[in-house]
């Protein structure tokens, strides 16, 4: 028995250690504004944003889009010597934590952003976490920047989210026209079957209908799970379809669609906008990929500020070309950085928020969208647009009609 | 019909790689009563060499496919010395927890080592052959080919060669073996090194028609692990004929019952099975 | 005897006034969130010691009962209205009956077949959850699960509330285990561990004897769900997934399996180090990868286990006890 009630001393011991490491860590709390040499005139502060997400497991590679686009905007920002609040030069500090894109860890890496490094922003690129942190943002004071286009987000009406991704909800109804137009109106599902794929084929399915349009059939397959889509695939061609609906991760759906060429499929394909042309090409020849409509990919946006922002970020990162994720996270940080200014403050949530809606609109060299402000539910507006590839190239611009 | 046929040749492809993972894991089981968690991760890092041999060495597909192969047999066998061979004489449950470490361990080595992106193999044979009605791809023909030529090989060599009729041997009775003058040891490590063969050429095989990413190997182990329990754990007969029925079962049951719960009712034939007879259907004697 | 009792019931006494202290220790809300949340998972992690540790069934469902827990409590509070407190033990004897029914199948199978099997489940239970989605929301999860509701004075509003509350119920369910473990039918566990044939010759029940230890387990762990509800109060099929089985399964061998420490001190330690190895981002896995199999090997009884042994002014006694049994 005195083997097992050591045990207890044991635990003393080990309890004791921690609990005095994490409250050293914590009690050396960083203050929220350092005072570092200023580039202009006098000290500049720093003031710390953070962000959590997936940086290890499946979802690793989009957390660190995310961060890359950011990354890029506050390096920009402080390359200029930093935000102007109220007379004061702030700089901007980034701090990222990993959340393994669980909710529950989501809500311990805000707390701690909170407590030891005091930002009023944290970003986080999953509705999951969106969700979690959500339950106190209010009381905790800091305003959520959400990039998920999950429409329940905005819907919660929770005062300081700020959705940095634009609904999907204008897209179905130009691509189906489009598609409708060059090959029929009969369409076959075949989309993924994550919550957001679920709810982009709800909205899809009642604006093809609504167009008079006729649905075969849904064969939703789990994108990341499913080893091989050729099942699915041949059982959606089986009910003839002139359209198949794709969607989920680039990659896998490119896969769906070369499978379905295999299997003697000559008709159209519109995709939920998850799937990236620009991604979808590097796993599938442009070539094949004839028949897609899709979203634009950002390096052929039309617009004036969409190429300086693709150079300099290919000259920032090895060449590696932007995605929607870096082009929404970038802009989402320099609307971030004007609110501050407008607001005149860097620690009131509230007031950063109100600060960022009176900035609007922005058309200018740099910014890879033009945005045309923020809606009552807390939802940026951007100008999009569609594509679909002919004959193996780029087709001109499909227009994107914002809802308001 | 024609999609009855379509479905059949779609689920014999699928089979045949589940085939390959569960024969390794079954010969693993019978040898040392492992339950190697990790096969299905050999079976992904396979993947990844072939990929990698192919991109940047410019191997072609066949050498890439063998030089995997090889490159995983020794993986496995280092697997074996370094993680199960302590551990033979442990309780079955740390033999699991280990196989769990080693599965945890090499998922995220290959995250670090190669991100978590989706990548794809260059498909070499992508013409698609029209037979009757079906549109089969040369390189599907190649996997059930080559599964049942491999299968067929691996037979040859446990029945014929002495290192085989040795672990043949061994795998029905480990202590009379060992008072037989075979060596167990070695034993171990050989089958250790030809299962992870087998999981690595199954990736090869797979790789230009699935993609290629780290957690593709934890897929395809719960799948192993089905097969070779309702299969019998040990019986190599009992994975073959598994294998193939999962693989038809799949894509029939998406056909024709619901894609919703297919991956569901995989899992509750198993639990329906082992509810019933618990040492599983084809299990020869008590485990 | 009657001095190391001594120092013992002075070591629990501190112990539990650090716990109660932990708010003015450190008012600091992210502290207590991992301390509570390590807490949440620590009960969990209890329900598998009993299981795999005494009783040497190596569960792989755990997650599953886990999810039971938080979606049940959360679906009953949130949808029905139920009281928090009404709710908790609903749930935890669901989770326990369920549980009984699992162990009525799984329980005549042995060894491997046993952890397949009960793997199998909790992937069963997991997709159930993620399929089902008139009742779970599916993979969008239940969102605006209420806080636990005030219980006659004491409310729960704050997150040093809630700690005190998680903290309670850790106190009981290490207290219940304790008391298990050191009565009769504990150490009919632990002979039942170190053989079944020779218990069952002894006349012990072994089917009996399972399933109580499996419903307790179930019993906790679901309890420990139905608290993540409350406490995160956004649910996903995320955690019902057996990758959270499997970080149970490391919490319990770094702590110690088959001692009443371990899970604790396994929970605080990889949750405080996840914490404070933040950059190491993916290699975090790695290292806890190769810390399982190293654990297995060296140090099957963990660090509570091992700390045992050193400590033991008799080896001999305890490794007779405690020792590795096969």
């Amino acid at each position: 028995m005195v083997s097992k009630r050591k045990s207890f001393l044991v635990l003393a011991f080990v309890f004791l250690f921690l609990v005095s490491i994490m409250a050293a860590g914590c009690g050396s709390t960083k203050p929220a504004a350092t005072t570092t040499q200023g580039t202009s005139g006098g000290p500049a502060k720093v003031v710390n944003v953070g962000w959590s997400g997936p940086l290890s497991g499946g979802a690793a590679i989009y957390g660190q889009d995310t961060v890359e686009g950011l990354k890029m905007a506050v390096d920009e920002i402080n390359g200029q010597g930093g935000i102007t609040v109220s007379g004061q030069k702030y700089t901007i500090n980034l701090i990222t934590l990993d959340d393994q894109y669980m909710p529950n860890m989501t809500a311990t890496n805000a707390r701690r952003l909170r407590s030891e490094n005091k930002v009023p922003v944290i970003f986080t690129p999953h509705a999951g976490g969106v969700y979690a942190l959500q339950e106190f943002n209010l009381e905790e004071k800091f305003l959520i920047i959400a990039h998920s286009a999950d429409p329940q987000i905005a819907e919660r009406g929770n005062k300081l989210t700020f959705v940095a991704a634009p609904p999907f909800s204008g897209q179905p109804e130009p691509f189906s026209k489009v598609a409708m137009e060059k090959y029929g109106k009969k369409v076959a599902l075949v989309p993924a079957t994550h919550k957001y794929a679920k709810d982009w084929t709800t909205t899809f399915v009642s604006v093809w209908e609504k167009l008079g349009g006729q649905v075969t059939g849904n064969f939703a397959v789990d994108y990341n799970k499913e080893t091989d889509f050729y099942t699915y695939v041949s059982k959606a061609l089986a009910t003839k379809p002139d359209v198949l609906f794709v969607g989920g991760p680039s990659k896998p759906t490119a896969m769906i669609i070369k499978q379905a060429r295999q299997l003697g499929f000559k008709g159209g394909f519109i995709l939920m906008d998850q799937a990236r042309l620009e991604e979808m090409e590097k796993v599938v020849p442009l070539s094949d990929l004839t028949g897609c409509i899709g979203m634009m990919p950002l390096h052929k946006m039309p617009g004036p500020g969409v190429s300086k922002f693709v150079e300099d970020f290919k000259s920032k990162y090895n060449g590696k070309l932007p995605t929607f994720h870096h082009a929404g996270n970038y802009m989402a940080m320099k609307i971030v950085a004007r609110g501050m200014e407008k607001a005149g403050t860097v620690d009131d949530a509230a007031k950063i928020f109100e600060g960022m809606k009176q900035i609007f609109p922005i058309k200018e060299v740099g910014f890879p969208y033009e945005l045309t402000g923020i809606n009552s539910n807390g939802s940026l507006q951007v100008e999009e647009a569609g594509v679909m590839v002919v004959d193996g190239k780029y087709g001109p611009p499909i227009p994107i009609s914002v809802k308001k | 019909m024609d999609l009855f046929v379509q479905q059949l040749v779609n689920g014999l492809t699928l089979g045949s790689i589940y085939c390959l993972v569960a024969l390794g894991l079954t010969l693993i089981y019978g040898i040392m009563e492992v339950p190697n968690f990790a096969h299905g991760h050999l079976y992904m890092i396979g993947a990844y060499v072939t990929l990698f041999s192919m991109t940047l060495y410019g191997l072609n597909y066949w050498l890439s496919s063998i030089l995997a192969g090889i490159v995983l047999g020794i993986v496995g066998v280092l697997m074996e010395r370094i993680v199960f061979h302590p551990l033979r004489h442990a309780p079955s449950s740390n033999k699991f927890i280990a196989a769990i470490g080693a599965m945890m361990f090499l998922e995220a080595l290959a995250r670090v080592l190669w991100g978590s992106d989706f990548r794809s193999m260059p498909a070499v044979y992508d013409q698609v052959v029209l037979i009757g009605g079906i549109r089969v791809t040369e390189q599907r023909i190649i996997v059930i080919v080559s599964a049942i030529l491999l299968m067929l090989a691996l037979n040859l060599f446990l029945k014929k060669t002495i290192i085989g009729s040795s672990i043949e041997a061994t795998a029905q009775n480990r202590e009379g073996a060992g008072q037989v003058g075979i060596d167990v040891n070695s034993v171990a490590m050989i089958t250790f090194g030809i299962a992870s063969f087998l999981a690595a050429v199954a990736a090869a095989l797979a790789g230009p028609i699935f993609l290629v990413f780290p957690s593709m190997g934890a897929l395809i182990i719960m799948k192993a692990f089905v097969i070779i329990v309702v299969g019998g754990m040990g019986s190599i007969p009992g994975a073959i004929l598994g294998g193939y029925i999962l693989g038809v079962t799949e894509s029939m049951g998406a056909t024709y019952v619901s894609t919703d719960y297919k991956d569901i009712v995989a899992f509750l034939v198993l639990i329906l099975i082992l509810a019933v007879k618990p040492t599983g259907l084809f299990a020869e004697g008590k485990r | 005897m009657v001095k190391k009792n001594v120092i013992l019931k002075a070591g629990c006494f501190v112990l539990l006034i650090i716990a109660l202290a932990v708010p003015y220790i450190s008012p600091s809300p992210y502290f207590i969130q991992v301390i509570s949340m390590s807490f949440i998972f620590a009960i969990a992690v209890y329900g598998l010691n009993l299981i795999e540790g005494y009783m040497g069934q190596l569960s792989l469902v755990q997650a599953g009962f886990f999810g039971i827990g938080a979606y049940m409590s959360g679906l009953l509070t949130l949808k029905l209205k139920m009281s928090f407190w009404l709710a908790l033990p609903i749930t935890s004897l669901a989770t326990t009956f369920l549980a009984l029914l699992i162990g009525l199948i799984s329980f005549r199978t042995r060894g491997h077949y046993f952890v397949i099997l009960t793997l199998c489940i909790g992937v069963v239970i997991n997709l159930v959850i993620e399929k089902w989605e008139g009742l779970t929301g599916g993979v969008g999860g239940v969102i605006g699960i209420p806080k636990p509701s005030p219980l006659g004075p004491l409310s729960f509003d704050t997150i040093d509330k809630q700690y005190y509350l998680i903290l309670a119920f850790l106190l009981l369910t290490i207290y219940v285990m304790y008391r298990i473990i050191n009565s009769l039918v504990g150490r009919t566990f632990i002979s039942i561990r170190n053989s079944e044939e020779l218990a069952a010759t002894l006349g012990i029940n072994v089917m009996y004897n399972k399933l109580l230890a499996f419903g307790v387990s179930a019993f906790f762990t679901g309890m420990a769900g139905a608290l993540y509800a409350a406490f995160i109060r956004f649910i996903g099929p995320d955690i019902s997934s057996p990758i959270l089985t499997f970080e149970f399964l490391l919490y319990l061998l770094v702590g110690g399996q088959a001692t009443i420490a371990g899970p604790l001190v396994g929970t605080l330690l990889i949750s405080g180090l996840t914490e404070s190895l933040q950059f190491l981002k993916e290699y975090r896995l790695i290292l806890f990868g190769a810390l399982l199999v190293l654990i297995v090997k060296f140090f099957p009884w963990g660090i509570v286990g091992f700390v045992q042994l050193l400590t033991a002014r008799n080896c001999k006694i305890l490794t007779g006890k405690e020792g590795v049994s096969s």
